[in-house]
């Protein structure tokens, strides 16, 4: 059974803005399902949707084996949700903060304060349990809403931009404890991101979504070999750029060719024989090699295959944690 | 990330759903939540105690020689009626909802699987402690100042408990403006309402003391007919039917507020 399935899901708000243009999608269970995007691209849209906090225009959507709209009551009961910006009571402790989500989650008695003590243990947040959630950094906070997503023991969980924001020591905490959750306790991870790294690094299967469409879909390894088995990149003089195009259009196995600055992309089968026949091209053209590397493509190539543009910003950004 | 703790239930461990108990738990623990946020936040409440008991006196001082010469017999208690309300539409209803929806934890509580009517019964029922607090506190002070309630301190008691029934009604404006908007510049201008609600009736003189378009105004205006109920307490003593009159006006004015919350929650909700 799928987690996770969606056929032909649309929104269109008021005024005619589509955000999520009739997507397809099937994530089996157990695994880390990244989707990955641009700012704006439809990704928290689509986890509205899936979440049962905004309702499609149309298509359908299922996680769980039950359907978002009809189902809406019994899919929250069985999903844990940590959206883009940590929805917490500032005002709450953040023991107080579990306690109540794992109230209205339905378990009564001792339950809630046992399972909050564990929560709170395993986002290392028991030193600071009973602060106000408001004096907390926004990795705690990060922390914290991640508890608050496990408190009544979700079968899948979404995770919209987790680590957004946070400094390296923080999401590298994030992505071990998904982890462990993944792998260790069988939950379904839905998990958007704009930073190829961790997409790579998390997903067993990726999507990519560019303006509300689905543009590329599969494993990470299967979208990198897509884009060819190897990169070669030549450096050459950045006016001889044009006469080098034309001088590699002859080599074999070449998949695809793409010209940035006065580098050279060829996306290949081989990339050690490309790279050796590249250099003879280009020398019989007269043309002079500053530099050559082999490589094998990553995501960030994929994404400018998939969207023709490359995402802002790929990387894992070096942000700091405010206090 | 510090420990490891078993995450992922067997269907078992989903603990069994019973709608209505759930309901009524979550509007009981999410009460909490908010009587917590203001008791947190006590400061915010100050104001919301010390301008009635302001007015009071102000009001008093001003018009208790002019209004008794005009045969209103005991004006502290005319006016009680007028500062409990005061007191109990004071302060900023559904500002902790507008701050929920800002910071994203309104979306955190729609996740859960409790009743989204909880959401809203919770607050409105931690909101009506907090305004009968205020009334309550309101009372003492005006028969600390020499007031004569003429259902003594049980009337003076039941007066506050029904004016609070008129906040609660009243507060639902904010609750409906918070959930509809979103804004705390709006949620913040509900007070606005209370204008000519208040100062459109018989808030400072009797009826048949009003005269042209003010008296046609204040013979429609129910906060007319709820000061007359409020005013049989504090002034002539314990008549059911004035207490009715009392009671049906709020009951009335909450029908109609409450029920566009409940609509503004709604299309909230729906996504």
């Amino acid at each position: 059974m799928s987690a996770i399935e969606t056929r032909a899901l649309r929104k269109e708000f008021p005024g005619g803005v589509v955000a999520v243009e009739g997507i397809d999608l099937g994530v089996a269970e157990g695994l880390v399902f990244g989707f990955l995007g641009p700012n704006g691209a439809g990704k928290s849209t689509t986890v509205r949707m899936l979440t049962t906090l905004l309702r499609p225009t149309s298509g359908q959507a299922s996680v769980a084996g039950l359907d978002v709209v009809a189902d809406a009551h019994q899919v929250r009961r069985r999903i844990g949700v940590a959206l883009q910006d940590a929805g917490l009571d500032g005002m709450a402790t953040g023991r107080e903060l579990l306690v109540l989500q794992a109230r209205l989650h339905g378990l009564s008695g001792l339950a809630p304060a046992r399972r909050a003590a564990e929560l709170l243990e395993l986002v290392g947040l028991t030193e600071a349990a009973d602060r106000l959630v408001k004096t907390y950094s926004g990795g705690m906070k990060r922390r914290l809403d991640l508890a608050s997503a496990l408190v009544h023991g979700p079968r899948v969980l979404f995770l919209d931009e987790p680590t957004a924001g946070l400094d390296p020591a923080s999401r590298e905490a994030v992505w071990e404890e998904v982890q462990r959750l993944n792998r260790d306790d069988g939950i379904t991870v839905f998990l958007t991101t704009q930073y190829l790294e961790e997409a790579d690094r998390m997903a067993h299967q990726l999507a990519i979504i560019d303006q509300g469409r689905i543009v590329a879909e599969g494993s990470p390894h299967q979208l990198k070999r897509s884009v060819g088995a190897d990169m070669v990149t030549v450096e050459v003089p950045a006016d001889k750029v044009p006469a080098a195009r034309r001088a590699l259009a002859a080599c074999e196995g070449v998949v695809d060719a793409r010209a940035e600055g006065s580098g050279i992309t060829l996306f290949v089968s081989d990339g050690t024989k490309a790279a050796a026949e590249a250099i003879r091209l280009l020398d019989r053209a007269g043309i002079g090699v500053s530099s050559v590397s082999v490589s094998a493509p990553t995501l960030d190539e994929v994404f400018l295959r998939a969207t023709g543009f490359r995402l802002e910003g790929a990387g894992a950004g070096e942000t700091g944690e405010a206090a | 990330m510090a420990g490891t703790v078993e995450a992922r239930p067997r269907p078992a461990q989903l603990p069994p759903w019973d709608p209505f108990r759930e309901a009524l738990r979550a509007t009981f623990f999410l009460g909490l939540r908010e009587v917590r946020i203001v008791l947190r936040s006590a400061a915010v409440v100050i104001p919301n105690l010390l301008v009635p008991v302001l007015f009071f006196f102000v009001i008093v001082g001003s018009l208790e020689n002019i209004a008794e010469r005009s045969g209103v017999a005991n004006y502290k208690a005319f006016q009680v009626p007028v500062v409990i309300m005061f007191a109990v539409t004071g302060g900023s209803a559904g500002m902790n909802l507008v701050v929920d929806i800002e910071s994203g934890y309104f979306d955190k509580l729609l996740l859960t699987p409790a009743n989204r009517l909880a959401i809203l019964l919770g607050a409105m029922g931690a909101d009506f402690v907090r305004v009968l607090v205020q009334g309550l506190f309101v009372v003492v002070i005006a028969m600390v100042a020499g007031t004569e309630i003429a259902t003594g301190v049980p009337g003076a008691i039941v007066l506050a408990a029904i004016a609070s029934l008129w906040g609660l009604a009243y507060s639902a404006i904010g609750f409906a403006i918070a959930l509809k908007t979103g804004s705390p510049q709006a949620t913040m201008n509900t007070w606005i309402f209370q204008i000519p609600l208040v100062f459109l009736s018989t808030a400072f003189a009797p009826l048949d003391a009003l005269s042209g378009w003010l008296k046609a105004v204040a013979t429609y205006n129910p906060v007319t007919y709820f000061f007359r109920g409020l005013r049989s307490l504090a002034m002539v003593g314990w008549d059911a039917s004035e207490i009715g009159v009392a009671l049906l006006t709020a009951g009335g004015f909450g029908a109609v507020t409450i029920s566009i919350a409940f609509l503004a929650l709604r299309g909230r909700a729906k996504g």
